[in-house]
């Protein structure tokens, strides 16, 4: 079989990059961002053209400018990023960097990035992996390994489960550029009024937030117990899976051979959320949120808590964008009963593609953007969680973040999806069957999750027989 | 003589098929291709993220596959669902505007050009457009129904049955003048003679449209309802921008799961086979439709 399909796609591709650009554009307004970035690299360009054109006075040999593409999304701290992009134009001048930026969510995201990478489009050097394409990409031959270029002594720098998301069959694809997992953000001035204590427990969550709602209604009839991201997509995937989790539930058994939805502890979890959580604590407007909508009531203050991942923290506690700086509080997710609790992990890597003809600046790049100090700066200047054991203990890191503590004890129990090249096509199966348990009242979880359990357990028997 | 005309007839078709190159080309390419492309491919198991697999050719089991699937079976009805309701309410609301537009009265040129902007706007951006008229947070609907006095708005995408409803409104939106124009054709070939003989004959408004109107008009909107569903049968980018296929299925249209299955599962079979099916059900609908088209004209010719 010719691979001539992967031409005949070229142009559905640029269809759905234009589709995905208008979806990307209206989703958020800061336009002026993207403008931002358009202009350093435009800077950028001028700039090391100016030097490439200059021919070294001393060698007398002119040096070669290399550009490499970096494929990641548009930042949510972008002035952070210039800084750093600006730091490495002037150590490396002959490299210079152009941003191709991609969609915010990650499968529109992953459906652009595999387009190229499925053409061994050259124009790709380097991208940002979220740690569940790590099976997919690796098995595809999609991403170039790293086990040359990233010495075990370099490796022992980085917080050993962060390296563990970038491995797959004995090899290494990805540096960790941070660590990610659920955390639970609550109004830490309606709890100290209300002399509660974070919950431990969800049954615990839901009896504060009914306390504190009712003694709120006169004056804020607008706030609502939680808000989390419950809409068809990727996260829905998080979101169930820590409720399962902390029920001691699993998706599908830990040798990845059945799937086990119609668990009873699975069930269990799933009715919780069911008739707890979505339309009792939340609004029913939880089934349409994504993580750009679900912080919103949050940071307008009219959730007491909040599921997210930690940039949340940022976000609000920024007094231009949130009306409650000030006044939050993250710890662990609760559990369920005496069990402890679940997240899920998230998390991006920085990889290269086995298709760049510039690996090795491209490894450079990657080497100055995971260094410690940059991990210091993009931990200060942009919150981020560093993956570098010596940074996340650093004074002055855990000063100007002190959610990293609890984000540490989080991230290392914390679960994974299930690790398998044919990941996105299980990742469907169980969205479309957390999103109809929630969405429809009248639906029948056993048959459902039955169904689901059938469809994933024949793509893992696919999946089986590739061994 | 004959020898002369007949080199004149061949060198004519020769010419003729010179012209027609183009645009023979041109579909080849475009619409043949593709077509055939898909169909090849649909033939083969092919999961991107698994090469060890290989690329076996596994004759029509992707199709046995899709007619077993139930998640295929559910796209197949929300797409056959948006095609009859949202052809029916385009086809009614066209014929009210073109009836409207037809009707001499001034700035009927403004009213006519007004009426096609929904149909100019590019479907990705009137999809956005619904997206955000009915968000939870800042919609317009929202505001509109309760004002700002409400602690908290209905979050219309949240629930399966009026998620599927805003884009059947966001389709007879957008494409109802599109019916229209097709229509005003048709009323424009009306004879005036006819209104004029009726009105002698003391027709009233409603007899003059049930007994002139409609029935010349037939193949006109048989037309249109050619088109329209054809077109919404395919219908992508509605579900894909505004809901991406959720609340529980509810607005996963069959495009939209051989989408997902080819670009975000990676299984290029299944998936064109899904893109296949939608190219025969439009085919064979169409063919039904033109059977009907066909011998409609034919009894007004005899």
């Amino acid at each position: 079989m010719a691979r001539h399909y992967q031409h005949s796609f070229d142009s559905v591709h640029c269809v759905l990059s234009l589709l995905q650009g208008i979806r990307g554009t209206f989703c958020d307004w800061t336009e002026c961002a993207r403008l931002k970035t358009a202009l350093l690299i435009c800077v950028l360009l001028l700039g090391s053209s100016a030097i490439a054109g200059d021919p070294d006075g001393q060698s007398g040999e002119p040096v070669r400018t290399v550009t490499l593409r970096f494929v990641s999304w548009k930042a949510d701290h972008p002035r952070a990023w210039d800084e750093a992009f600006a730091r490495f134009a002037e150590t490396r001048p002959h490299i210079s960097i152009v941003r191709e930026l991609a969609p915010h969510s990650s499968t529109a995201y992953h459906d652009l990035l595999t387009q190229k990478l499925k053409n061994r489009d050259a124009t790709v050097d380097l991208f940002f992996m979220d740690i569940i394409w790590v099976p997919e990409f690796a098995s595809a031959g999609w991403v170039r390994p790293l086990d040359d270029l990233f010495s075990p002594e370099e490796q022992a720098n980085f917080l050993p489960a962060a390296m563990e998301t970038g491995r797959y069959g004995g090899h290494v694809y990805g540096v960790p550029s941070r660590i990610d997992s659920g955390m639970l953000f609550y109004r830490a001035d309606l709890l100290a009024k209300y002399g509660f204590t974070p919950p431990r427990t969800w049954p615990e969550l839901i009896d504060q937030a009914e306390v504190i709602v009712g003694g709120e209604r006169a004056s804020q009839p607008a706030l609502r117990g939680y808000s989390g991201q419950f809409k068809q997509y990727e996260g829905l995937v998080c979101s169930m899976m820590e409720f399962i989790g902390s029920a001691g539930g699993r998706l599908i058994t830990a040798d990845l051979q059945t799937s086990q939805l119609a668990d009873p502890v699975n069930l269990a979890a799933v009715d919780f959320v069911r008739e707890q959580i979505v339309g009792r604590i939340a609004s029913r407007a939880v089934l349409t949120y994504q993580e750009p909508e679900s912080v919103v009531p949050f940071i307008q203050g009219n959730a007491v808590f909040h599921r997210n991942w930690p940039y949340t923290w940022e976000v609000a506690n920024d007094p231009k964008r949130s009306r409650i700086a000030g006044h939050v509080g993250v710890v662990p997710l609760p559990g369920m009963a005496d069990r402890p609790p679940a997240t899920a992990l998230g998390g991006w890597l920085y990889a290269i593609s086995p298709f760049s003809r510039h690996q090795r600046e491209a490894w450079e790049f990657i080497e100055f953007l995971s260094s410690a100090p940059l991990q210091r700066h993009f931990a200060l200047a942009a919150g981020i969680a560093p993956s570098r054991a010596a940074i996340l203990q650093d004074e002055r890191v855990l000063e100007a973040n002190p959610h990293f503590r609890a984000q540490l004890a989080m991230f290392h129990g914390a679960t994974a999806r299930p690790r398998t090249p044919l990941y996105p096509a299980i990742s469907n199966i169980l969205q479309r069957y957390f999103s109809r348990a929630l969405a429809y009242r009248d639906v029948n979880l056993v048959a459902e999750a039955t169904q689901a359990d059938i469809q994933i357990n024949r793509l893992l028997d696919v999946g089986r027989s590739a061994r | 003589m004959t020898k002369s005309v007949a080199k004149a007839m061949s060198a004519d078709h020769a010419a003729a098929w010179w012209m027609l190159a183009p645009a023979l080309a041109f579909t080849l390419t475009l619409a043949v291709y593709p077509v055939i492309a898909s169909f090849v491919l649909s033939l083969y198991r092919i999961i991107l993220s698994m090469p060890a697999l290989g690329e076996p050719f596994v004759g029509l089991e992707n199709y046995g596959a899709l007619l077993r699937d139930p998640t295929a079976r559910q796209a197949f009805l929300v797409t056959a669902g948006f095609v009859a309701l949202s052809t029916a309410l385009e086809l009614l609301l066209g014929l009210c505007i073109a009836l409207v537009i037809h009707a001499q009265f001034p700035g009927r040129g403004w009213v006519r050009a007004a009426a096609l902007i929904p149909w100019v706007i590019p479907t990705a951006v009137a999809s956005q457009m619904w997206r955000y008229i009915f968000n939870d947070q800042y919609g317009l609907a929202n505001l509109l129904l309760f004002g700002d006095r409400v602690a908290e708005y209905i979050p219309w995408f949240a629930s399966p049955g009026i998620a599927f409803l805003i884009m059947v409104l966001a389709d007879v939106w957008k494409t109802s003048s599109f019916a229209a124009l097709l229509i005003l054709a048709g009323l424009q070939l009306i004879p005036d003679e006819l209104y004029e003989a009726a009105r002698i004959d003391g027709a009233n408004l409603w007899q003059r449209f049930w007994h002139i109107t409609f029935p010349l008009l037939r193949p006109a909107l048989l037309l249109a309802l050619l088109f329209r569903t054809m077109d919404s049968f395919r219908v992508f980018d509605l579900a894909f921008v505004m809901t991406q296929g959720g609340p529980g299925d509810a607005t996963q249209v069959l495009q939209l799961y051989g989408y997902k299955a080819m670009f975000t599962e990676g299984r290029m079979g299944y998936g064109s086979a899904v893109s296949v099916s939608v190219f025969l059900a439009i085919f064979f609908l169409s063919l039904l439709y033109i059977r009907a088209i066909g011998s409609r004209l034919l009894e007004r010719n005899a």
